[in-house]
């Protein structure tokens, strides 16, 4: 015997009746009810927690049971099985088992999903939104951080030919705007845009102090551009504060906004060491060596407690790293 | 006795039946073994298994809710929510790809999605309440289109035009018309809150805010921007780590603001509109207290973001055991005699479209 709830389903009204199993049929029985259906047409809730179980007839009438440990002990006497799911909840390895899991995986989405993500979606999208982007961005940095050059219009065009006159690996010259600019809080500093527009910093200039090796450092801002790797770095941190804002926003909207703030632009080593390798190649294509691109490297990381706060090197992980590849690549170049 | 406000002291016929308390008897270590596996279900299906885990988690706690004895139930149906979702996704890609691309197909999804959501939204009233039942009825949402246009666009567009003067009257007309429209089985439900009632508690707030940001400038803040446009001013160097300072203190300001001042008017608000809300004969009443909610948002925060996530089960039934037993039902008659309309056939669209923009519609 097992006592539960009737409700017919056209009305609230609440019958106390008695449940029990009767060859192959389910019997209610109790005020002014009386059914017996067979088992196979009841449909039984699947277990959540304590919460009360219901027993559906076809009619869309139903008992609620609040005995959980009746009703199983009813259940085990009919063909009736829980779910898979259900019995994969209340096991407890396998509860354990999906929290490991879990965190695996959104540790991986991180370092691993996110940026091959955003990688695959800045090859896609289409360039005008690269140049949308890129033409606002400089339109606040303008009005902000960046002043205008001090460099000597000659050397700048003197800059810009040779900038121009490059030959890529790929074919071609260099198709991305090289822009002149100064600031006294960025420094020694050269970054490439989302649509591959260069901008060099007047303080890179001066104390790399020698165009062949300025333009080795501005061979390694066209890899980044090759790669679209600005794009990609600007999806990844929007997509980071997206995520941000739906995971935390279950509980309160507020966080949104912080990560982006926090989660700041920094190219990951591995996108550092395809810029490297795509200006290796590009200096070498026109005959020029990489160890130029090791020097200016060792001259900005020399001069780096000079050239301001946040320098070029600061986004630039593990500078004797990339020197040393750099170095191992150019004497390859000489051997030939 | 002097009756003054008229509303708050019961009838003789309500008060000669004890209010039912609802009750909500999940617990968190139970809740977590289900979030844990759903979610993982959800990563390794690629997303598919969410709608299968959504309509679970709907059902654990609607199923834990009680009132007089009887849970409540969620009825939604996976497959049916699975679509609304694909629906909504490919929406909100387009709606987010058009509108980067500021080209003049942008006005015409964005005009597109204001002539679309209102009736989504009345199409996402519908799905949650003709999905929920208590004792075997089921709710029921009868609110018209052309009604839905009137509170969605026409407030919103008076709203926007009167920078936000509005605001007030607009939440009232809409909880007038989601409220006012709502069926339990055969009996409806009405609402009777008046816009002065959301006023007084919209200039509470918006008194809140000004005392706070008053103190956070006295708090320093504001002297800080102030150097920090002379510095700019002056074309001399502005020093990086004061930025990162100033950005710190702002965002733990904005946090602040959002922690302490959003649970009060959540409180406030709620309060306010089922204490003014019927069902039939039958008295609602809702006494959450508006401290108590800031205590449970703040450390449900705190513990959700040491844990990585992991606390985020607990948070969820705290926050619901907190909200649901802050309700009393004051029936004026036996509950027994509700009776059932007939059955509607309704998709889940409008739900899922409407929760993929991030409509809250639970206030």
């Amino acid at each position: 015997m097992l006592q539960a709830n009737y409700f017919d389903g056209h009305s609230t009204r609440v019958r106390a009746v008695n449940l029990s199993v009767v060859g192959e049929d389910l019997v209610i029985s109790g005020e002014d009810i009386e059914l017996r259906v067979p088992f196979a047409d009841v449909k039984v809730d699947e277990r959540l927690g304590r919460a009360p179980r219901r027993l559906r007839l076809k009619d869309g009438s139903f008992c609620e049971v609040r005995d959980l440990d009746a009703l199983n002990a009813l259940l085990s006497s009919t063909a009736h099985r829980d779910g898979w799911v259900d019995r994969m909840q209340r096991h407890l390895q396998f509860v354990l088992f999906s929290c490991v899991a879990c965190l695996v995986f959104a540790v991986a989405a991180y370092k691993w999903g996110l940026p091959w993500a955003a990688a695959q979606v800045a090859q896609h999208l289409p360039p005008e939104i690269g140049k949308t982007l890129s033409v606002q961005a400089l339109k606040i940095l303008d009005g902000g951080i960046l002043m205008p050059s001090k460099i000597a219009a000659e050397r700048q065009q003197v800059l810009s030919a040779e900038f121009r006159a490059l030959r890529l690996p790929e074919g071609g010259t260099p198709d991305s705007a090289l822009l002149f600019r100064g600031s006294p809080q960025l420094g020694g500093n050269a970054f490439t845009l989302p649509d591959g527009t260069i901008v060099v910093l007047d303080d890179l200039i001066t104390s790399i102090d020698d165009d062949q090796q300025t333009l080795a450092v501005l061979a390694h801002e066209l890899g980044h551009a090759h790669g679209r790797h600005g794009l990609q770095l600007l999806l990844q941190s929007s997509a980071v504060g997206a995520f941000w804002a739906f995971y935390i926003g279950d509980i309160s909207h507020l966080l949104a906004a912080a990560p982006a703030a926090v989660v700041q632009a920094r190219y990951s080593q591995d996108l550092e060491q395809q810029a490297d390798d795509y200006a290796a190649a590009l200096l070498m294509h026109n005959g020029m060596s990489p160890a130029l691109l090791a020097d200016a490297l060792k001259k900005l990381a020399k001069c780096r407690p000079a050239c301001a706060n946040e320098g070029y090197l600061s986004t630039h992980p593990s500078t004797d790293e990339r020197m040393r590849r750099l170095r191992l690549l150019a004497a390859s170049f000489t051997a030939k | 006795m002097e009756n003054v406000s008229g509303i708050d002291s019961p009838s003789q016929a309500s008060s000669a039946r004890a209010p039912e308390q609802l009750r909500f008897t999940g617990s968190g270590a139970e809740y977590f073994g289900i979030w844990i596996v759903n979610l993982l279900l959800t990563i390794v299906t690629v997303g598919i298994y969410s709608a299968w885990a959504k309509v679970r988690r709907l059902q654990y706690f609607y199923r834990h809710t009680e009132l007089a004895g009887s849970s409540f139930d969620f009825h939604g149906s996976p497959i049916k929510i699975l679509i609304g979702r694909v629906i909504a996704l490919v929406m909100l890609f387009a709606y987010n790809f058009s509108v980067r691309l500021h080209s003049p197909l942008t006005i015409v999804v964005v005009v597109g999605l204001a002539v679309a959501i209102p009736w989504l939204l009345r199409n996402s009233f519908r799905f949650r309440l003709y999905n929920s039942s208590w004792r075997g009825t089921r709710f029921h949402f009868r609110g018209s289109v052309a009604t839905s246009y009137r509170v969605f666009l026409l407030n919103g567009f008076l709203t926007l035009i009167t920078l936000y003067v509005m605001a007030p009257f607009m939440h009232q007309r809409l909880k007038a018309y989601q409220h006012g429209n709502s069926w339990f089985g055969r009996t409806r439900f009405s609402f009777h809150a008046r816009a002065g009632q959301f006023y007084q508690i919209y200039l509470l707030l918006l008194a809140a805010i000004v005392a706070f940001v008053i103190v956070i400038s006295e708090a320093g803040i504001g002297g800080a921007f102030t150097a920090l446009f002379q510095m700019q001013k002056q074309g001399g160097r502005v020093d990086p780590h004061t930025v990162i300072k100033i950005l710190f203190i702002l965002y733990g300001a904005l946090i602040l603001l959002g922690i302490l001042i959003g649970p009060i008017f959540h409180a406030l608000i709620t309060n306010l509109i089922w204490n003014n809300t019927r069902l039939g004969e039958h008295r609602i009443e809702c006494n959450m207290s508006p401290f108590v909610l800031i205590w449970i948002t703040f450390s449900n925060l705190v513990l959700v973001v040491l844990t990585l996530g992991l606390f985020i089960p607990w948070a969820g039934v705290r926050l619901a055991r907190f909200q649901l037993e802050a309700m009393r039902l004051l029936p004026a008659s036996d509950l027994q005699e509700f009776v059932a309309a007939e059955p509607e056939a309704i998709g889940a669209v409008g739900e899922e479209t409407a929760s993929m923009f991030d409509f809250d519609i639970s206030l």
